[in-house]
């Protein structure tokens, strides 16, 4: 079962907007009025669009020809998240060039988070998964909570810098902990531009640290 | 939690009908045993483990929510 949000100048408008993008009869659907809408003064000033959100009752068919992926992904992650069980918690799902991106609302992000991520990385990890089996396409899925990707790119580019100027320092290599390819990544994206240090991936396997090395 | 498991496996595998999880409840800690079509064991499991890994993570967070440890074991 799924939920979606529509538009329209009035109720029924909406309700055909719906129809048309869910390609499903209006007998078949699930739906309550979100705002009614209205017209304004003459029509003119105040206006607001009605908004009714729907629920589709059967197995998805094949709308949203891109989105595809993105109904399989969502529904994926709120099942096992209703499982683990979560309550209360919200997937918000977009796609953009590809990449279909996966926001988890909810009280205990914390749990879901877990040390470094690691929680949201197997949950990321297994979404993946799940929806490129069922695709001929391979998507991309990112599964984020409380914008944790961007503070962890964040925190990763600050501790790149931090340890680059340490190994200026002491003109001696400095390692990072062991990261991930993801995180590995940032690192070398934060230190590329600078010429005065390399970097190098060191390990084996999933215990690969980054090397920061000055140049002589 | 067996649910949990059984719902991420079955999503997994390519046989979800040969999908099999039980569970052996202690004070403590419960142990689950996943079983699998032979064909995808690998599916389960993984490229060095990691999807098995990422099982495991998940569902110490499961347990964590309920203030127990849980142990998954795939069963050869």
């Amino acid at each position: 079962m799924q939920t979606f949000e529509f538009e329209g100048k009035t109720t029924e408008e909406a309700i055909e907007n719906a129809r048309l993008k869910l390609n499903i009869p209006k007998e078949e659907m699930d739906f309550e009025i979100i705002e009614p809408g209205s017209a304004g003064i003459f029509g003119l000033v105040g206006g607001r669009n009605a908004m009714i959100k729907v629920t589709t009752r059967e197995e998805e068919p094949d709308f949203f020809e891109e989105g595809n992926g993105l109904a399989i992904a969502k529904e994926v992650l709120e099942n096992i998240l209703s499982l683990i069980p979560m309550e209360g918690t919200t997937v918000n799902a977009k796609q953009e060039d590809g990449v279909i991106t996966l926001n988890i609302k909810g009280d205990e992000s914390g749990i879901l988070i877990g040390r470094k991520g690691r929680t949201l990385d197997a949950l990321q990890f297994i979404v993946n998964k799940v929806v490129n089996k069922s695709l001929e396409r391979r998507a991309q899925v990112v599964v984020d909570s409380e914008n944790y990707r961007q503070r962890r790119n964040d925190s990763l580019i600050q501790m790149a810098l931090r340890m680059g100027d340490r190994a200026k320092k002491i003109r001696k290599p400095v390692a990072t902990n062991i990261l991930n390819p993801h995180d590995r990544r940032i690192v070398h994206l934060a230190l590329r531009d600078d010429e005065k240090l390399d970097t190098r991936s060191r390990g084996e396997g999933i215990f690969k640290k980054v090397l920061i090395v000055p140049k002589r | 939690m067996k649910d949990l498991i059984a719902y991420i496996a079955k999503a997994l595998v390519d046989k979800p009908e040969e999908v099999a999880v039980s569970e052996i409840q202690g004070e403590q800690t419960s142990v689950i045993e996943l079983k699998v079509a032979k064909e995808d064991l690998g599916k389960v499991i993984g490229k060095q483990g990691r999807t098995a890994r990422a099982m495991r993570t998940i569902l110490s967070a499961a347990s964590t929510k309920i203030k127990k440890r849980s142990v998954l074991e795939i069963i050869e």
